[in-house]
């Protein structure tokens, strides 16, 4: 066993840092892409119409049911020849992503959705709101309540699918990781780094999402 | 794009196959050990002594909040240096996949021990059972059947995270679909191809969860 | 580890069956109590009725008694030996003479992944050493006595209401209980479920058991009770026999509390 040496943690640190920010930048920008896109798609399967919700319910199950890797790598390598699009990787990595996102997120509004009281609904018709009213102040702000918990969950989740761009070329955190490991020899050193970069992120955002639900669980009871 | 050639995928029918056996092998193996492992964590966590429960919890906390991929990375390059043995692409994925599998699952047992309501063990007192017949008759058997449908979801999370292990040379059918795509140039049919695997596999699975869910919700009503 | 001698009933004087003097119990470290000094005894020929409003500390009397709660301060002695006391903010139990104590709860408690049959020896053979096959045959005479017979090999889940409460009795009187609580056993029941509880408790009564109910249904307190005691604020505010106290409750707040359930739910004939 070699001897551990932190010191040279300190002259790859730019370049740690610089993947960070890659990382941060695409788990910010799909997570926004993620709730808008999630919350569209959740009321097009709880909406009443047909030629919306099948397709979406489609594209949730299979956003779902297939390894995030298989469809990056898809991605990666389909679109620009299907589409003679060639975007930056960074951009292309926001894309698909967020569009992984999504289907979770839109499975998460779609639960909170069902477990609102069918009453508040009957309620809200009784006192003649539109259907665009019901949902927009009655639906989705309780809605969003139940769903916090797991979307911030989902939301970390993707943060740790980032690393998986690594593997298509797009230089976050994992893979500036993988090129200090490779350069400096110290594979024990950079990965266990890595590791303590991602659960200072993680670990506090679950930390903050456990606290929501205990706090909602409380509030909601009533 | 405008010849797409589908007959390729047929042409390399047993390559495939035979990468597809393998994630089938990788996630049955490390279901099983996981779910083992996971018990055991989940007993630990329950432990009279601070020492173990913290060290559990530390054991969850980091593979959980970490990206599998990092663990993997982690068991293939850091531990071979550590314990001073070659540990192949096949071992590090067992050893990486099961490590990932026990957290998860070990959060499934936790959950599903704490949804047992107090009126159970009321009664068990009111029976006068001693404590290691409680937890031996009553408790565990509640809790192993309320985390089945949790664990059966899990083995999909194990089988769609499985496409991780092809970063580290491990044949299966992720790293299969890539080599082929390269010697082709067919990226588009083959991932394609792939892709509808995994749903097909992934989407069949979570049916036959969610069909177990509802008997076994139906069965622990008391 | 001992082998304990069982402890026998009815050797005392009668009046002594149970004595629970000056019982406290409370939550919250101490800021909520429950029971607040409560004195009650009871003879072996008693059914007492225990009613009250909610809150006032019936359901908490009940568990204490069966040794689920750990006491603030007090003692309850059984045929005038200690069963339960209060030691430096321990709570000490005779073991003995609480596996003579049978409880059914407002919640059925059975054990839903065992089948009827094993819901009732569980017990019996897994902690009083009785052989598997006596066990299952006390099973079967009990359901038989009581018509639940066709259910031995059925889950709780397969089961209605009334018949998960009556296999939920039937567990208790596995052990040969000397004295059953039964805290609230037929709230959870739909109305058309609830008779053939009660017929079922009426039944041990007939029998002999004795037995403290808590009930909120008036008609079954005064068809059973040999007494009737109210229970608010964590002490008993009054204690008389059915007649009596259903007639002319003494306290103005037994007055008020019967007025509103008697106009609450209209008198069954």
């Amino acid at each position: 066993m070699q001897n551990l040496d932190y010191f040279f943690i300190i002259q790859a640190w730019p370049l740690f840092l610089k993947g960070l920010w890659v990382t941060l930048y695409l788990t910010f920008w799909a997570n926004v892409a993620g709730l808008i896109g999630g919350a569209l798609l959740a009321l097009c399967t709880t909406g009443p119409y047909r030629l919306l919700s099948a397709p979406a319910k489609l594209y949730i199950e299979f956003f779902r049911c297939t390894p995030a890797l298989v469809q990056i790598v898809w991605f990666f390598f389909c679109v620009p020849i299907l589409f003679d699009v060639f975007w930056s990787p960074i951009f292309m990595g926001v894309v698909i992503l967020g569009m992984n996102l999504s289907a979770f997120n839109a499975e998460a509004f779609r639960a909170a959705i069902q477990t609102i009281p069918r009453a508040h609904v009957d309620a809200a018709v009784a006192l003649g709101l539109t259907p665009f009213e019901r949902t927009a102040y009655v639906i989705m702000p309780q809605a969003l309540r139940y769903a916090i918990p797991v979307l911030i969950t989902n939301g970390i989740g993707l943060f740790q699918q980032t690393s998986l761009v690594a593997l298509v070329g797009v230089d976050e955190l994992m893979y500036n990781g993988r090129l200090i490991s490779t350069s400096t020899y110290r594979p024990i050193e950079t990965y266990t780094f890595l590791v303590l970069f991602y659960l200072a992120v993680s670990i506090p955002i679950g930390r903050l999402a456990a606290f929501i639900e205990a706090r909602s669980d409380r509030a909601l009871k009533a | 794009m405008d010849n797409l050639d589908f007959s390729v995928v047929w042409k390399f029918r047993d390559a495939l196959a035979w990468g597809l056996m393998m994630s089938l092998l990788l996630s049955g193996i490390c279901s099983l050990a996981g779910t083992v492992l996971g018990f055991f964590i989940a007993l630990c966590q329950q432990s009279r002594f601070r020492a173990v429960r913290w060290a559990a919890a530390l054991y969850v906390e980091v593979l959980r909040g970490a990206p599998t991929l990092i663990t993997l990375f982690w068991v293939f390059f850091c531990l071979p240096i550590i314990l001073g043995v070659e540990i192949n692409a096949f071992w590090s994925s067992i050893i990486a996949l099961t490590l990932y599998m026990g957290a998860i699952t070990s959060e499934s047992f936790r959950s599903s021990l704490k949804s047992i309501g107090q009126d159970q063990y009321d009664a068990c007192n009111a029976l006068g059972l001693a404590p290691a017949t409680r937890t031996f008759y009553v408790i565990a058997p509640q809790a192993l059947i309320r985390a089945i449908p949790n664990i059966l979801s899990n083995v999909i999370s194990l089988f769609k995270e499985s496409t991780l292990v092809s970063a580290v040379g491990m044949v299966e059918l992720m790293y299969t679909a890539q080599s082929i795509s390269n010697i082709t140039a067919r990226p588009i049919e083959i991932l394609t191809a792939v892709a509808l695997i995994y749903f097909v596999i992934g989407y069949g699975f979570s049916w036959v969860v969610s069909s177990v869910e509802l008997r076994i919700r139906a069965r622990v009503q008391s | 580890m001992t082998v304990l001698q069982p402890f026998v009933w009815g050797r005392s004087m009668a009046d002594h069956f149970l004595k629970i003097r000056g019982l406290e119990k409370s939550y919250a470290m101490g800021v909520i109590k429950v029971l607040n000094g409560l004195d009650l005894t009871m003879t072996s020929k008693d059914r007492l009725v225990v009613i009250g409003p909610s809150g006032g500390g019936k359901s908490t009397l009940l568990r204490c008694i069966m040794g689920l709660e750990n006491i603030a301060a007090g003692a309850i002695d059984i045929n005038g030996e200690p069963y339960i006391g209060a030691d430096n903010g321990a709570t000490r139990i005779d073991r003995r003479i609480q596996k003579q104590i049978g409880m059914v709860f407002q919640s059925y408690t059975l054990f839903p992944h065992l089948n009827v049959l094993k819901n009732l020896t569980l017990a019996p053979v897994r902690s009083r050493g009785v052989p598997r096959s006596v066990a299952e045959d006390r099973a079967r005479e009990i359901m038989r006595r009581f018509g639940l017979d066709q259910k031995l090999t059925a889950y709780p889940s397969e089961l209605s209401g009334g018949q998960k409460q009556r296999v939920a009795i039937a567990r208790a009187l596995m052990l040969d209980p000397k004295l059953m609580l039964f805290d609230e056993v037929t709230s959870a029941l739909d109305p058309e479920l609830v008779s053939e509880v009660i017929a079922m408790i009426i039944e041990l009564a007939d029998g002999g058991m004795p037995m403290m109910i808590v009930t909120h249904d008036m008609w079954f307190a005064r068809r059973i009770a040999t007494r009737v005691v109210f229970c608010a604020g964590g002490t008993i505010a009054e204690d008389a026999p059915p007649e009596e106290f259903f007639a002319r409750p003494t306290s103005q707040r037994a007055r008020d509390f019967i007025n509103n359930v008697l106009h609450a739910n209209a008198e069954p004939a």
